[in-house]
């Protein structure tokens, strides 16, 4: 059923994901035994990380998590985490444009991150040397989807097997999650006139990070460099 | 009950953010303003996930960081993410 050329697609989709399963298996199991602390069953560990599939939410959750949880408020600083993927989907939109919207829709419930970051850095790299379609359809999901069994998978074990974990940070896995970023980033590198921008998304992140209590910063950041690459946009 | 309903409530909110910026753009041709927004826009995104490591008040973090930068700029996510990890508890076993 799958076309050779697809089936070679997807299989360089997910090496290229792969190595970054080492940063998200860790994340994941950290995630699960934290949520098991907090009173969630196996099962609700496998009904969030299934159903909602974005870690830093999950996270978020996590931490207000009680015996009745707060529902308005997890729901609202899930809207407000997640936000930033209302510029990954817009930022893909136009590599889109050929696909119908009944592939597309199902196919952004994958879009973490990782695999969204990888697609796109492989789309920007595809653009570079004129390939016809810049975008990849089944690169996207060989980079997207098996990140769900591993968050998921992992997310679950740490749940199961809890305490007996220990305190996986002590071990330097906290690192690995910038270090994905970064490389992600570098990606992107398009010149310093691109990386203006992003310093002002972090040098502002930094600022709310650190005076405004909460998740505002990842917003406050992206809106910033936004903002000011419109700016700079106008006066050429 | 109360945890399920939650959970389907970060569901819902997650998918339509994953949505909406795709269902906005999908029809629009960009002017070259916005494109400049677009093109900056993902890297925007990944710098401020990972602001608060940045000023981590842990400085074996920063220094770990600082080796990860340095890393990153030459060598694949594998390698990069394996120097990043050992470094952090390398450092983390000395200081």
């Amino acid at each position: 059923m799958t076309h050779p050329y697809a089936r070679s697609e997807i299989l360089r989709g997910a090496r290229d994901a792969l190595p970054v399963m080492f940063a998200v298996a860790p994340y994941a199991m950290v995630l699960g035994a934290q949520a098991s602390q907090v009173g969630l069953s196996l099962v609700e560990v496998g009904a969030m990380t299934g159903l909602n599939f974005a870690g830093g939410s999950e996270f978020a959750a996590i931490k207000l998590w009680a015996a009745v949880p707060p529902m308005l408020t997890i729901v609202l600083i899930t809207l407000l985490i997640n936000s930033r993927h209302i510029v990954m989907g817009a930022a893909l939109a136009p590599y889109l444009q050929h696909l119908p919207k009944r592939k597309v829709i199902p196919a952004l419930f994958f879009m973490a991150d990782e695999g969204w970051a990888i697609s796109y850095a492989d789309t920007l790299r595809r653009s570079s040397v004129q390939q016809q379609t810049a975008f990849s359809w089944p690169y996207y999901w060989g980079a997207c989807l098996p990140f769900y069994p591993v968050w998921v998978g992992f997310a679950l074990i740490g749940a199961a097997i809890g305490p007996a974990l220990g305190n996986i940070e002590a071990y330097g896995f906290a690192m690995a999650f910038p270090a994905v970023f970064i490389v992600l980033l570098r990606g992107m590198w398009k010149g310093p006139r691109l990386a203006c921008s992003w310093l002002i998304s972090l040098l502002v992140a930094i600022l709310v990070y650190l005076t405004v209590p909460g998740a505002w910063f990842v917003f406050a950041g992206v809106i910033a460099g936004m903002l000011f690459t419109y700016l700079r946009a106008m006066e050429s | 009950m109360a945890a399920l309903l939650t959970i389907v409530g970060m569901a819902s909110a997650t998918y339509a953010t994953r949505l909406a910026g795709y269902l906005l753009l999908r029809k629009r041709k960009l002017g070259p303003r916005a494109r400049a927004v677009m093109e900056a826009a993902p890297g925007c995104v990944l710098i401020s996930v990972i602001a608060p490591h940045f000023v981590s008040p842990h400085p074996e973090e920063l220094i770990a960081l600082g080796i990860t930068l340095v890393a990153a700029w030459r060598l694949p996510m594998l390698f990069t993410v394996a120097i990043a990890v050992a470094s952090l508890a390398g450092l983390r076993l000395l200081l």
